[in-house]
């Protein structure tokens, strides 16, 4: 016998719809007028991540098109950092672009998630991609960056700049979902959410499902504690090794996240800065650590490897904490 | 920088040419033979055979190995390609055309990878394939890995089955020093029997590890074996590079060792640690180290050759240097543990690769970001018993252990930061945080 299946909450509460989506009441307001007249422009949505530019995306193509708007091959899309390179991308467009649906509108819809992952020579590629099938395919790009996307792409789309995600929106989403649910969150555990995710609702809404299995009552301590678990959780265990100069176990956590895990190297990065601003080494050396640190994210992005460049400022830090000892 | 030939893959170059050679499995191979001369008599007991086993145990060999010894033409379709089925209709009828087997051009057509058709629905699914066995005059092998998969039946009732089982530590150990004795390398014993036992039973996987291992250098890692034009072990190019006390000495240490750059790096990134002790020394070595890797990246990605001059004397010299300067002594060189590291997490790589993937389809997102911001999720409810959402995921007990198994690496959740003091409010905002609660500022 089959095991229950649990819908995942991220899946069970994403909008359809537009009219479901929170939060973007001007973009929605402009998607649906381009819905009446039925003339859509290439589209560029840029925004923080978990804001629902993913969603607006689907829902945009589910009003267009009907239900059926992906099986009925009106809608393809493709996520620009799970593909090896421009070329596959370009293969995938063309396959996708090159017939036209019966019944539909005379153009399908393909929608390059973290477009802003493309590098700017695979962008101008893209470009190229766009016009060659204009014809019958409109391109939604969704990036969280608006400047990390080229400007002759830029130009050619009209550009939709979703917002944070309000606290009050926030709360909105929660509480819908903690009725249909039966869970209590209260306030301040609603307030907690907000400040953890800083209003990615995607990440709030897989916090409040993990919390949700330690049992019906959510406070703001279950919040943090789950919080505390995600990968972050890990990063700052990784700096507490460096520190403490258990080097050998640095390395293998560190190959861990990096080669078992499948994180990019450029978020786990990241997390380490905002861990290292609250280590405790002494103020100056942590400004060296933070120019190090810097050094090490730019020689990553532009192809040095990215165990052996962050080993080094591991061994930096234990290095610098050791200093007064 | 000569580098080793790589190729030719070993478990190409020593796939068996005949029955006798394919190692173990005895029993499948016997039936194997019985079912293709029912074939050659004309009166075969089945029209298709699926063999059915483990990654790794000979299957595809067998099938290559009985043609080559017998002349036949083997045509290999995938199965989860979709042209196969339009290929298949075509070859069974040219070979329909041709009256007898007995013609120039005997020939099997060998489908691999068939559990890959069964999620498809359309043309070129299993009732395609099975509609085309029934008429077939060419004898068909199918080749799967989970011959107990439903979606398969239809294949099976018209099909002999014959199942593969996992090989021998035994049988794998003896043919691996069979390869390693006809190149003409020596491998650690040690490292060997850990290969056998890591393979779990998968021949490929075992050879292509040990063609790793003596690709990075990693000859003769005992020193101990004398080779015609012996080249320096990795060993050896180790102790030169931690024994050099000047940029030239460094240099010459790197640009007369017969092995990659990129591999020198490994070996000496991995050795720093059991070289050098003081974390000044240390951080100041893998400085050097990776400013190294930063003129090397640059010789890669902008395929500006002339800079390589720059990595040797880093690379070559950085480590003694820095050995020297700090007055330390090293402890014994030891093999690399990046290579061990692949090896031993091969399996879960594997399972949290296709979790990834699963999940990523499933919720619109991409791998990247399942691992960033699912995955830690899905552990802890996976570690609470929420198995509900790994049967919507369609993960296997093994893909659920595999995840639980990466949070594991973390601080229990049983010592979560549980009390919310005063200090909770960020100092400072940023965008991006994933909600990792802070120690507090000192």
């Amino acid at each position: 016998m089959a095991l229950q299946e649990t819908i995942p909450w991220i899946e069970k509460y994403r909008p359809r719809s537009l009219s479901q989506i929170i939060n973007q009441e001007a973009i929605v307001n402009s998607l649906k007028t381009i819905l009446s007249t039925h003339s859509v422009p290439h589209m560029l949505f840029t925004g923080p991540p978990g804001v629902g530019k993913t969603a607006t995306a689907h829902a945009f193509a589910n009003d267009l098109y009907g239900v059926r708007y992906i099986e009925d091959g009106h809608f393809l899309e493709i996520n620009a950092s799970d593909e090896r390179g421009i070329d596959v991308i370009r293969e995938k467009v063309k396959g996708f672009a090159r017939t036209i649906p019966i019944g539909g509108l005379g153009f399908k819809i393909l929608l390059l998630d973290e477009a802003d992952q493309l590098t700017s020579d695979a962008q101008h590629a893209f470009r190229r991609v766009m016009e060659q099938f204009s014809a019958t395919c409109r391109f939604i790009l969704a990036a969280n960056y608006a400047n990390r996307i080229i400007e002759p792409i830029q130009s050619r789309c009209a550009v939709f700049r979703f917002k944070p995600i309000e606290l009050e929106q926030m709360k909105l989403a929660i509480e819908r979902i903690a009725r249909q649910e039966g869970l209590e969150v209260d306030e301040k555990a609603m307030e907690a959410l907000y400040e953890v995710t800083e209003g990615d609702l995607r990440r709030c809404i897989n916090l409040l499902q993990t919390a949700s299995t330690y049992g019906k009552k959510i406070d703001a301590d279950r919040v943090y504690q789950v919080a505390g678990l995600a990968w972050g959780g890990e990063v700052r265990r990784l700096l507490e090794l460096a520190v403490a100069g258990k080097l050998e176990n640095v390395r293998k956590q560190l190959r861990t996240i990096l080669y078992v895990n499948g994180a990019s190297e450029r978020d786990l990065v990241s997390q380490m800065y905002r861990d290292l601003l609250y280590l405790s080494i002494p103020e100056k050396k942590k400004l060296e650590l933070v120019s190090l640190l810097g050094e090490v994210d730019f020689r990553i992005s532009q192809g040095a490897n990215p165990e052996l460049q962050i080993m080094m400022f591991l061994t930096n830090l234990y290095s610098a904490s050791q200093v007064g000892k | 920088m000569v580098s080793r030939n790589l190729s030719i893959p070993w478990t190409e170059k020593y796939r068996p040419r005949r029955v006798s050679e394919v190692i173990g499995n005895e029993e499948a191979k016997k039936q194997f033979e019985a079912w293709i001369r029912g074939w050659e008599r004309g009166s075969p007991e089945a029209k298709a055979a699926l063999l059915a086993g483990p990654p790794g145990t000979g299957k595809t060999s067998l099938v290559l190995a009985y043609a080559s010894e017998h002349g036949y033409e083997v045509v290999e379709l995938n199965a989860s390609d979709e042209r196969s089925s339009e290929r298949l209709k075509t070859i069974v009828g040219e070979s329909a055309r041709q009256s007898t087997l007995s013609g120039t051009r005997k020939r099997i057509i060998m489908l691999d990878e068939v559990d890959g058709i069964a999620g498809r629905e359309a043309v070129g699914g299993v009732a395609t394939i099975s509609s085309i066995i029934k008429s077939t005059k060419t004898p068909i092998v199918m080749i799967a890995n989970d011959p107990w998969d439903p979606r398969l039946a239809p294949l099976r009732e018209n099909a002999l089955m014959i199942k593969f089982n996992k090989l021998k530590q035994r049988e794998i150990l003896a043919h691996l020093k069979k390869i390693i004795a006809s190149e003409g390398v020596s491998v650690d014993e040690k490292l060997l029997a850990e290969i056998v036992r890591r393979a779990e039973g998968d021949m490929r996987s075992a050879i292509n590890d040990v063609q790793i291992l003596c690709s990075t250098a990693g000859v003769d890692l005992l020193g101990s074996l004398e080779l015609r034009d012996r080249k320096k072990t990795a060993f050896e190019v180790l102790s030169e590079i931690f024994g050099a006390t000047s940029a030239v000495a460094g240099r010459n240490a790197v640009q007369g060792a017969d092995m990659e750059v990129g591999d020198i790096m490994i070996w000496v990134g991995d050795n720093i640690l059991n070289q050098i002790h003081s974390p000044q020394a240390i951080a100041d070595a893998f400085k050097l180290l990776a400013d190294a890797d930063l003129h090397y990246s640059r010789v890669r990605r902008l395929q500006r050759w002339e800079l390589l001059r720059y990595v040797s004397p880093l690379l070559g010299a950085g480590p003694g240097v820095m050995k020297q300067v700090y007055g330390e002594k090293g402890e014994r060189f030891e093999f690399p543990s990046t290579f061990r590291f692949f090896q031993q997490t091969r399996h879960q790589r594997t399972l949290v690769q296709s979790v990834l993937e699963r999940v990523a389809s499933r919720c619109k997102m991409s791998r990247v970001k399942v691992a960033n911001e699912m995955l830690p999720f899905l552990a802890e409810m996976f570690r609470r018993g929420e198995r509900g959402l790994a049967s919507y995921f369609g993960l296997t007990d093994e893909e659920v252990r595999a995840v639980i198994e990466l949070a594991g690496a973390q601080p229990s959740a049983a010592a979560p930061q549980a009390q919310a003091p005063a200090h909770k409010r960020r100092t400072t905002p940023s965008r991006q945080t994933r909600g990792v609660r802070r120690p507090p500022s000192p």
